[in-house]
């Protein structure tokens, strides 16, 4: 196999950076208001960290909320039934 | 995008587990320690559902690492637990982006650099830049990617990123049938519908 060949595979293309780095500007929050230009990579790295951290903030408030309900729940209630249920399937 | 189904119902599965296994020693637990299990259940789920990724196993792996957690992770995962912490093998593709990030972090820095550098300061004495310390952060709230740059740290955090919003949502979804339940709306509705609408079949 001619070697030009095989380095053209195995490198990563500028479109395939390009296409990640759209991807994950996209579900930030803060893209929905921004135009469609492509903002700098220490941008996209703050709104990441910044989105990630937010992610997690709202993890642990359904955490806590789920584990208040949790706590008042007993085996004969609705919501037992309904953890069977998924957890039968 | 979106999470796929298999990964509600497996996500969904794990986290009840865990609830229903700290619900067991709910009265002996103190309010943080409810809130603590439920939250290591939510990750535990989350990882395991999704599988396969560096991230999953990174966050396998810092859960583990208090005695405690391992033997409740253990119980929720059963024979999953190996499997998820196996190490992988890095890809090809890692060697190549490191190369490509090197390399425009080095334009960028040389740019910066002439813009801003007085004449005759090493630019090692200058702070550090935007991209490095951003990267540095990122790497600290994605579990097990520091060894990762460029095109493979992207992707992961993508995964990662998606995976993170598709807890959220099905955490949220979990308690919105928790909480109609207890107002019994479900009464006019049989229990296996609720469920097929749940999970979204």
């Amino acid at each position: 196999m001619p070697i030009e060949m095989s380095s053209r595979r195995s490198r990563i293309t500028d479109e395939e950076i390009n296409e990640l780095i759209s991807k994950l500007q996209s579900l930030l929050p803060e893209s929905r208001r921004r135009s469609t230009s492509r903002a700098s990579a220490s941008k996209l790295l703050k709104e990441t960290c910044s989105y990630i951290r937010s992610l997690h903030r709202e993890v642990d408030d359904l955490s806590d909320r789920l584990s208040d309900l949790m706590s008042t729940m007993d085996s004969n209630s609705p919501q037992a039934e309904i953890i069977r249920s998924i957890l039968r399937s | 995008m979106q999470a796929t189904k298999s990964f509600e119902q497996a996500f969904l599965k794990h986290l009840l587990r865990g609830c229903r296994l700290s619900a067991v020693s709910y009265k002996s637990m103190s309010l943080q320690e409810r809130k603590s299990a439920i939250k290591l259940s939510a990750d535990v789920a989350m990882a395991s559902a999704r599988g396969g990724r560096k991230w999953t196993r990174g966050l396998i792996t810092k859960l583990s690492k208090e005695d405690e957690h391992r033997s409740f992770l253990q119980l929720i995962l059963g024979t999953e637990y190996g499997r998820l912490t196996k190490p992988c093998h890095g890809s090809w593709k890692i060697p190549r982006s490191k190369k490509i990030v090197r390399r425009s972090l080095r334009v960028c820095s040389r740019r910066k650099n002439n813009l801003r550098a007085p004449h005759g300061v090493k630019s090692s004495v200058l702070a550090r830049t935007l991209v490095e310390k951003r990267t540095h952060a990122l790497k600290r709230l994605v579990p097990g990617v520091e060894s990762l740059d460029g095109y493979s740290l992207l992707d992961e955090t993508l995964d990662y990123v998606i995976s993170l919003r598709a807890q959220v949502d099905l955490m949220q979804k979990l308690l919105t049938t928790f909480e109609a339940s207890k107002l019994g709306a479900l009464s006019k509705c049989t229990l296996p519908e609720r469920k097929a609408s749940f999970v979204g079949k």
